[in-house]
């Protein structure tokens, strides 16, 4: 019997990986990783704070960084699922969004993770502490600016690889493609990003109140 | 040794694209040929994978989560190749009007 299999597993798995798990598996599995991501996150005062954010140098009790993570989670899958509802012309679930949404977001994991590298923390730490100096602080020593450029590289193709997953998801548990998915999540996501800042600031405020 | 090359049955004509019918039905065990204008089902305008699926979703009674389990790949990419199945079925039928 012809399954169709992906011509290559590994890809698949890496860029498309809802084609073998969505649903509350995706789910379960997406919100560990979204809870490792913070605590690992918590170790370097790194945050997720906004769908699209990653930033060092604010400490914050561990909860308030795993929290971040379940709140940038939350509003983009909320987000797309009103654009699914409306673009959408398949029957959908919504235990598959909010699942393949979670699991979209585990290369937050290898972002958590390089934020670790020795000198990365140390570096941000006196950037923050001296913004007017940054640059000479940064050029000052040769070994800083490999840090800083890994680690943004780094974070970079992490976050690039997320949105293309963040996509996949959205395509698959509505069964949308070509131009109009395309602008739909580009809009979502914009929206999303905007709410999840919006909800961190106020729960920041509320906190240092 | 003869390897049995695998046949599958053309149904589209090669000189104008119409869809083929069948005109010529013989029985294999005594040879009794039938002949007349019989339309084929617009089942088998679909590819023999998509007509593969459609039996194992039969099988399935009609489960996604079943037939999920069963090819090892999530529900909505299951239920995305029905509805890709629908689609096609939906324009054989407009096509054959």
């Amino acid at each position: 019997m012809n399954k169709q299999v992906p011509k290559n597993k590994v890809i698949t798995w890496l860029f498309n990986p809802f084609h073998y798990l969505a649903g509350g598996k995706a789910l379960v599995i997406g919100l560990i990783i979204i809870a490792i991501s913070g605590v690992i996150a918590w170790f370097s005062n790194s945050h997720f704070d906004g769908v699209l954010d990653f930033h060092t140098g604010r400490q914050a009790p561990i909860w308030f960084i795993v929290a971040e993570g379940f709140v940038d989670w939350l509003s983009l899958a909320l987000v797309l699922l009103i654009a699914g509802i409306i673009i959408s012309r398949t029957r959908f679930r919504v235990i598959d969004i909010f699942g393949t949404q979670a699991l979209a977001r585990f290369p937050t994991i290898f972002m958590a993770l390089i934020a670790l590298l020795p000198g990365y923390n140390t570096l941000i730490n006196k950037i923050i502490a001296n913004p007017m100096n940054a640059a000479t602080i940064i050029f000052e020593n040769i070994g800083a600016l490999i840090i800083l450029m890994l680690v943004g590289i780094v974070i970079l193709i992490m976050l690039v690889w997320m949105v293309a997953l963040m996509y996949r998801a959205f395509a698959v548990s509505f069964n949308v493609s070509g131009g109009k998915a395309i602008v739909s999540f580009i809009i979502g996501l914009i929206i999303a990003e905007v709410l999840s800042k919006i909800a961190i600031i106020l729960a920041i405020k509320s906190i240092s109140a | 040794m003869e390897q049995e090359l695998e046949k599958r049955m053309p149904i589209q004509c090669p000189s104008c694209s119409r869809v083929l019918e069948v005109a010529r039905l013989v029985c294999p065990s005594c040879q009794t040929a039938v002949e007349g204008n019989f339309p084929l089902s617009v089942l088998t305008n679909l590819s023999q994978e998509d007509q593969e699926f459609i039996l194992e979703f039969v099988k399935s009674s009609g489960s996604l989560k079943d037939m999920a389990k069963n090819y090892g790949i999530s529900y909505p990419t299951i239920r995305n190749r029905l509805d890709a199945v629908i689609e096609k079925l939906k324009s054989f039928e407009v096509e054959n009007k």
